[in-house]
């Protein structure tokens, strides 16, 4: 087999979306002669994956993520283009390959909810054909990562969202799959969730030298884990190389957020760019150089009567969306 | 090999389920025994008025009633709670991970669920057809009884492929929930041998719905009523409609993985 365990080139997914104003009259209309629009949701997208690499595969909402990770686990047919994953072709969907990877959605259920994650697990266990020693050394390999035994007997509506989403993850890789798909799987979890996830995973690549392809909204997933990230953005390949350089390249910005107890009579402009933020509507948030944090803060310190001040990386969407638009 | 020690998989987990409900299993199985003593009544009212009914007596159509209730565990064991599963897992996006395991999807989705109580029902279906052939007696032979199972097999078979053809349509429409109660409306009419029917209605009961081959061609071969030809025919029907749900399965599928995002 060749080191490259997943191949992408020029791989294209076009939808047809019916298209219809609003109104009475336009939904008469729509229903005897529907109209379709075009909607390109991923363009002609080349990389390659070494096998045992992780990447962090990120993008805005509506980037074409989940659709190019669709395609590579075999869910959808591409309208364009070609894709090898472990040397098949994914969407022929040969048991040969559907039993060497995973795929694992954060936030879709693959375990019943009226019985014991235990039960599911044996499910599995018949589908993949996994034997029984094998099967035991996989579980007690998983457990000792994920403390899973104290969450096998309960009725898996009976756990939270952590709980179930180790559950989840562990189901996918019951069969040890070398590849995995990975879509957004520390969704919703807080940050002692998310941050066992992200250990999990990179200890199962140590171990298991398997391929990892995740997307995730949270940088702080894909700094922890990824050495290299591939950027889509409206359906086309925007970046694909170091974490480090991209940061270098695209974001050597912080954001200082701060609360004052007179916020409309002070102007911020002199010390960084002004930006909104929608959720925090009390707070000013304004973004400067990494640099220059330190002096900035030090600044606003003695300057302004200060209640609460945060300094934070600005959100990865933010970064996509900032680097590329300009 | 590997099939059935999937179907034992999906059965225990099935038990496992079903156990967590025991006053239900109680009142189904009470349920059965009253609905069965109402259809034995109903035979035994008209037959107290005539010897036949279309040409059929007493012994086989309680035989009749024995297949006819087999389709209908199907319907109750199998169908039903699959069914519901499958059009939960299309709108809540599970589908995906049905369509990612490598087994045989179509066979996935058609046997995880199993209403294992109804266990019953298949017992009281295998006891009136046995009591309905042995009534019935002196016409059937070694063959017509081998012929009768052969076409039972083939009328499951028949129905198992207009199920798989109603749910695969979902992929085409998304929101398709009534496909089961069609398919229930359609059998009812099987629950009383397709000869009472006018000459029309018995064309659509048997060619254009082919529900009357699961339930009154099989008693046909076991009164010896049906030639070899027929018999060949019927059972030809019943692989060729199967050939035909895997086709459409397989494009459902292929649908389903164009248009989905």
């Amino acid at each position: 087999m060749s080191s490259n365990s997943i191949i992408v080139e020029q791989l294209s997914k076009t939808y047809q979306v019916p298209e219809r104003e609003g109104g009475f009259s336009a939904a008469v209309r729509g229903f005897f002669k529907r109209k379709y629009k075009d909607v390109k949701a991923v363009q002609e997208v080349n990389f390659t994956i070494a096998q045992g690499e992780i990447v962090g595969f990120l993008g805005p909402n509506g980037a074409g993520k989940t659709t190019t990770l669709k395609m590579l686990s075999g869910l959808l047919h591409p309208t364009g283009g070609n894709a090898t994953v472990l040397g098949y072709t994914p969407w022929e969907l040969k048991p040969d390959y559907l039993r060497s990877m995973t795929l694992v959605m954060g936030q879709r259920n693959r375990l019943s909810w009226d019985i014991p994650a235990a039960d599911s697990f044996l499910l599995n266990q018949a589908i993949y054909r996994i034997p029984d020693d094998e099967y035991k050394e996989t579980y007690k390999e998983l457990d000792e990562l994920l403390e899973l035994d104290p969450l096998m007997k309960k009725p898996v509506r009976n756990l939270s969202l952590g709980e179930r989403m180790k559950c989840e993850i562990a189901a996918g890789l019951l069969h040890r799959p070398k590849v995995l798909f990975l879509d957004e799987p520390t969704i919703g979890l807080d940050i002692t969730g998310q941050v066992r996830i992200r250990e999990f995973l990179r200890e199962y690549n140590k171990r298991t030298g398997a391929t990892i392809l995740l997307t995730s909204h949270y940088m702080a997933d894909v700094t922890a884990l990824c050495e290299r990230i591939i950027i889509i953005h409206q359906g086309q390949l925007k970046y694909d190389g170091g974490i480090t350089d991209l940061s270098h390249k695209i974001a050597p910005f912080k954001l200082i957020g701060v609360r004052l107890s007179d916020a409309d009579s002070h102007d911020l402009s002199g010390y960084g760019t002004q930006v909104q933020n929608e959720e925090d509507a009390d707070k000013k948030y304004i973004q400067v150089k990494a640099e220059d944090v330190t002096r900035v803060t030090s600044r606003l310190l003695a300057d302004l009567p200060i209640h609460d001040i945060t300094i934070t990386d600005p959100p990865i969407e933010d970064v996509i969306e900032q680097a590329f638009n300009q | 090999m590997q099939t059935l020690k999937l179907l034992s998989s999906f059965l225990k987990v099935n038990i496992q389920m079903s156990l967590a409900y025991r006053a239900d299993t109680v009142v189904n199985i009470l349920l059965n025994f009253m609905w069965l003593g109402w259809e034995l009544l109903s035979l035994n009212i008209i037959f107290s008025n005539t010897t036949s009914l279309g040409g059929w007596g007493l012994g086989e159509l309680i035989a009749l009633l024995g297949v006819f209730r087999l389709v209908n565990t199907m319907m109750m064991a199998l169908i039903w709670p699959n069914t519901e599963k499958f059009n939960q897992s299309i709108r809540d996006g599970s589908m995906d991970y049905t369509i990612l395991q490598p087994i045989n999807s179509m066979f996935l989705v058609t046997f995880s669920r199993i209403t294992v109580w109804r266990i019953w029902d298949l017992i009281l279906a295998i006891v009136l057809i046995v009591v309905g052939i042995n009534m019935s007696g002196d016409t059937t032979t070694a063959a017509s009884i081998l012929a009768f199972f052969l076409l039972t097999i083939s009328g499951v078979i028949v129905i198992y492929s207009l199920w798989i053809v109603l749910i695969a349509l979902t992929f085409w429409f998304t929101k398709f929930d009534n496909n089961v109660t069609i398919l229930h409306a359609l059998l009812d009419a099987g629950r009383y041998p397709a000869t009472v029917y006018p000459v029309w209605l018995r064309m659509i009961v048997t060619f254009i719905i082919p529900v009357a081959v699961a339930t009154t061609i099989p008693l046909q071969a076991l009164r010896g009523d049906l030639n070899i030809n027929q018999i060949i025919l019927f059972f030809g029907v019943g692989v060729l409609s199967f050939w035909i749900a895997t086709k459409v399965w397989k494009r459902g599928l292929k649908q389903y993985s164009g248009a989905s995002s």
